[in-house]
């Protein structure tokens, strides 16, 4: 599973995008259900978000969703902070 | 881990809402479905934002006993969760604790009641004595700051690229800016007229450092986020409204993307159309406005762009040029046919942006 997550806006209007291919990994299937809850709850179209707040777009296997902050669903924050720390 | 500072042609991550207006009343059903349903979502959080701007935030009761003219300041712990806002931690005239961060976050929330106050005769962020609500520890590592509509939020940094974001006291004005703005013009956060929304936010985000520090124009910094950049970084800041482009050159966070005229206007989808980019623009018009003006520039640059955002005739999807424009009538009515009309026309000149 290729999961890519890119985030945009912020205060710093700074963009940052990283991926992570779970195929060989251990944690594999931690990944995959993470991200499928991740996916479930995000939307398809952008929303609306707060001044200054993170834009976030999640695609998994070629399919996208998008969250902004604050209202990220527990799995969408962990999942995005993941894959931006250990992601490539 | 890989950033980009840079920007690919127009890819429309985000479809504006006039568009999707246009899209949800066409007579073809695969346009006009998607659209309307995407309509029908985010009703409900413009309306949750419509409703904090209308009928005011929730917490907007006065406390017990506090008076008019009185700031009435709370700081919350998030304690690195993310539920807002948190564990109050200091109230209005309490002592100061030993978290710096609080402490700071308590100072930069009076700093810009002060300034409002005092040079604008304004009552808080709605003008009518609203509390001011702060959120410190967002999250781990959270590098960011936002306005949720009711309340300021400030993360800690990762302390590889940003420090603690309660350090420049510009940031924390600049948040309570967008306050203010929500609570008068509302510009809206997308395009130009979100671009429009940053900079007023950048310009009395400044304006509160100066006025902290009883700087000059000349002596000012114009610097947006000086201080929040981690050692290793190389740069001075987020922003420059005095040379936009030039806060920072890294190898991790890319260029400073910002543009100084109309000629370098960046058109993307991202950043909800650029608003963080494209507001380079405004912010080095007013930089331009008040350092040719001269003395403390909160005083009559400030009092024009003050009087823009609140006199009732800026539109919410206002345009450059809309909002310069009424920058001109506003040095009119203000100050007559002087210096600062004259100087307020070249500096929108200067940027490339047509007043009418």
């Amino acid at each position: 599973m290729r999961i890519q997550v890119r985030r945009t806006g912020g205060f710093a209007g700074i963009e940052r995008h990283a991926e992570v291919d779970t195929a060989g990994r251990p944690d594999a299937p931690e990944w995959h259900a993470l991200a499928e809850r991740a996916v479930a709850d995000g939307r398809e179209t952008p929303p609306i978000g707060v001044p200054d707040g993170f834009s976030y777009q999640i695609t998994v296997d070629g399919k996208t969703v998008y969250a902004s902050d604050p209202r990220l669903t527990d799995e969408q924050r962990k999942l995005i902070s993941r894959v931006l720390k250990e992601g490539a | 881990m890989t950033t980009n500072g840079g920007f690919e042609p127009v890819f429309c991550t985000i479809v504006p809402p006039h568009v999707l207006d246009r899209l949800s009343q066409a007579d073809d059903p695969v346009l006009a479905g998607p659209a309307r349903r995407t309509l029908q979502r985010d009703a409900f959080e413009r309306t949750q934002r419509r409703l904090t701007t209308v009928i005011g935030a929730p917490a907007v009761a006065l406390p017990a006993g506090a008076e008019p003219g009185q700031p009435h300041r709370t700081v919350y712990d998030a304690r690195h969760g993310t539920d807002l806002p948190g564990t109050k931690v200091r109230g209005e005239g309490d002592a100061p604790g030993k978290d710096a961060t609080v402490n700071r976050a308590y100072a930069g929330l009076g700093a810009t009641f002060e300034l409002l106050l005092k040079a604008y005769g304004r009552d808080s962020i709605d003008g009518a004595g609203m509390p001011l609500d702060a959120t410190v520890h967002y999250d781990r590592d959270y590098n960011n700051a936002f306005w949720n509509g009711e309340q300021m939020v400030f993360g800690d940094g990762d302390g590889e690229i940003f420090l603690d974001f309660t350090i420049p006291v510009d940031v924390i004005g600049h948040e309570l800016a967008h306050g203010v703005t929500q609570h008068t013009a509302n510009l809206t956060y997308f395009g130009q007229s979100g671009a429009l929304n940053e900079s007023v936010s950048d310009v009395f985000g400044s304006l509160i450092k100066q006025y902290t520090l009883g700087q000059t124009a000349t002596e000012a910094d114009w610097l947006i986020g000086a201080g929040l950049l981690a050692p290793r970084v190389t740069g001075v800041a987020l922003r420059s409204m005095k040379a936009p482009g030039t806060a920072y050159d890294d190898d991790v966070l890319g260029k400073d993307p910002q543009p100084a005229t109309m000629d370098d206007y960046v058109r993307t989808g991202r950043d909800n159309g650029g608003v963080h980019i494209n507001s380079g623009i405004p912010n080095r018009a007013f930089h331009l406005f008040a350092v040719r003006l001269g003395g403390h520039a909160w005083e009559r640059a400030g009092q024009i762009w003050y009087d823009v955002l609140t006199g009732g005739e800026l539109e919410q999807d206002a345009q450059f040029t809309d909002f310069a424009t009424l920058t001109v009538k506003a040095a009119r009515e203000r100050y007559g046919d002087g210096e600062e009309l004259e100087a307020v026309r070249k500096a929108w000149e200067q940027v490339g942006v047509r007043t009418l």
